[in-house]
């Protein structure tokens, strides 16, 4: 009953609001910040129902809120190493998806298979099965060429950099048909024109191709990328002290201590609350940036 | 000015041209008819090697273009071409537009560039429409902004693939007087298109091609009177209705 009524109260503020908005654009010109303000109130808007859970459950005196302060310094390890994470897994993803995304649609034969074999390979794996055949693998090869793990100085952090990049490549893959898809996007046209006036093919990639395909692609790399920076939690199983791991970690010693089962949940959702802001700061910077690659003229169509 | 020799091409099995002759003197107006699939486009697109030939060979001022050490870009920078579907980069105003081959190919500074892209879009009657988006302009000032781009890269020729094919008919002529104007100034121009009206009063050289091969050349108006093949007589009788 509730939930009824709260969906069709949303749906009619969704109703009003294009025309509130498209009404006050002419009188605010080019301050278009309407829709900027209610899309981050509709982020923010999630973000609250969540908080105003986790503060209810609070105050019906589920958590315990000194054991909450307690855990505080354990997730800020965790929060931390999980920025590293993401501040590897992104840029590497993203090179290797525009690197195979580019390559998929080559003219050139061998270029294009490998590029296929590389999307169809990490694409069909399990993200966390990618994670342990790179630790295994990797381990396997330092120990077994003598001298190699001398060299290296620490198998273990070697094999845990492996599995950071399997994740890395896993969302590369998912990056490169997205890539791809963008590139396709691109009329002929637009290329052949291109070439008319005599520009090199670099130049063509950067200026004529590349603008017009981040317009299609920016929403679905953005996807990725708030896909990918909770995946990062599966580097968990390889002993990376990020976020899920100081979770399972706390968590196990509160059923060893014998503490509060409640207690388990107030640390998962604590997690969760430091991943949806980090997954929501992303997106929201992709949002901008999307913003500022739309045409006028070429506005997407408002149902 | 521009000769073509020989020129042959396939498309897979697809024999597109069959070895085609023709030769444009500087400031003349070459208009090329014949029904779609005959290898008009295919031809326009060898000359500025968009599509390389097969064998055969293209100059450009009696000098062979189509050699594997001529870089295909130093030719096509020579040679201004302006399509049927307008092909403005979406994403660029038509200041802009203008302006990319400027700064990119002939590698001027902005300012100057800017300077040039203005004086091209005020010579196709657009100097308002500076600032405008592709998709917020018609058809017709699309195509205008097509040759101001062409035009920038002050081009020795002009190759025009049916410009006027995808416009609605209100818009038809606007484009035609830009192509007018620019041949009255004494600019070389290879046009395929099926404006009669066009061919007859400003082509010097009309040619009837079909199949992949040449079959008419000559005068428009003479070839319109008398077409000596049975083909270009119902092509005739087609595009007059």
């Amino acid at each position: 009953m509730g939930g009824e009524g709260a969906s069709t109260t949303t749906e009619r503020r969704l109703d009003t609001t294009p025309e509130s908005s498209s009404r006050s654009t002419g009188l605010l010109g080019k301050f278009a910040s309407p829709r900027t303000i209610k899309n981050i109130a509709i982020g923010f808007g999630g973000a609250f129902i969540f908080l105003a859970l986790f503060v209810y459950l609070g105050v019906v005196g589920v958590y315990d809120l000194q054991y909450a302060a307690s855990t505080l310094n354990a997730l800020r390890i965790g929060a931390t190493n999980t920025l590293v994470l993401v501040g590897i897994v992104i840029p590497v993803g993203l090179s290797a998806g525009f690197t195979f995304g580019w390559g998929r649609t080559s003219h050139r034969w061998f270029v294009r298979s490998v590029s296929t074999v590389y999307v169809e390979f990490f694409r069909s794996m399990p993200p966390l099965v990618l994670i342990f055949f790179a630790f295994l693998i990797s381990t396997t090869v330092v120990l077994s060429v003598p001298g190699l793990a001398d060299r290296i100085g620490d198998p273990n952090s070697f094999a845990i950099s492996m599995s950071v990049l399997a994740l890395a490549f896993h969302s590369g893959a998912y990056q490169a048909e997205i890539v791809r898809a963008g590139i396709q996007s691109v009329p002929t046209g637009q290329r052949e024109a291109a070439e008319a006036i005599g520009l090199k093919r670099g130049r063509i990639l950067a200026y004529v191709i590349l603008p017009q395909m981040l317009r299609v692609s920016l929403p679905a790399l953005g996807n990725e990328f708030a896909s990918v920076i909770k995946d990062t939690s599966l580097l968990s199983a390889v002993g990376i002290l990020d976020l899920a791991y100081m979770a399972s970690n706390l968590s196990s010693r509160l059923i060893i201590s014998r503490g509060s089962i409640e207690n388990i949940f107030l640390v998962y959702v604590e997690i969760a609350l430091i991943y949806l802001a980090m997954t929501f700061i992303v997106s929201r910077a992709l949002q901008e940036i999307e913003r500022s690659f739309r045409v006028p003229g070429l506005e997407p169509a408002q149902l | 000015m521009i000769e073509v020799r020989k020129v042959h091409k396939w498309f897979g099995s697809l024999h597109v041209l069959r070895g085609i002759d023709m030769q444009v003197e500087k400031g003349e107006v070459l208009v090329i008819v014949g029904p779609s699939g005959s290898g008009k486009s295919t031809l326009l697109r060898c000359i500025n090697l968009l599509i390389q030939p097969d064998s055969g060979d293209i100059l450009l001022e009696g000098v062979k273009v189509n050699e594997p050490d001529i870089r295909p870009e130093w030719v096509r920078e020579q040679i201004g071409m302006v399509f049927q579907s307008f092909n403005l980069f979406t994403h660029l105003t038509a200041l802009k537009n203008v302006m990319l081959g400027l700064t990119k190919v002939k590698r001027m500074d902005a300012v100057e560039a800017e300077k040039v892209a203005r004086y091209e879009l005020e010579r196709v009657g657009l100097a308002d429409k500076a600032d405008s988006y592709p998709a917020q302009l018609s058809g017709g000032q699309q195509q205008r902004v097509a040759i101001a781009r062409a035009l920038a890269l002050n081009p020795k020729v002009m190759l025009f693939d049916e410009p006027t094919s995808a416009l609605d008919p209100e818009f038809i002529h606007e484009v035609l007087d830009v192509m007018t104007k620019l041949a009255f100034e004494g600019m070389t121009m290879v046009v395929v298109s099926h404006e009669m009206g066009f061919a007859k009063s400003v082509a010097d050289q009309l040619i009837f091609m079909d199949n992949g091969v040449i079959l008419e050349v000559g005068v428009p108006e003479e070839v319109f009177a008398n077409p000596k093949t049975d083909r270009m007589r119902a092509f005739i009788g087609k595009i007059l209705g």
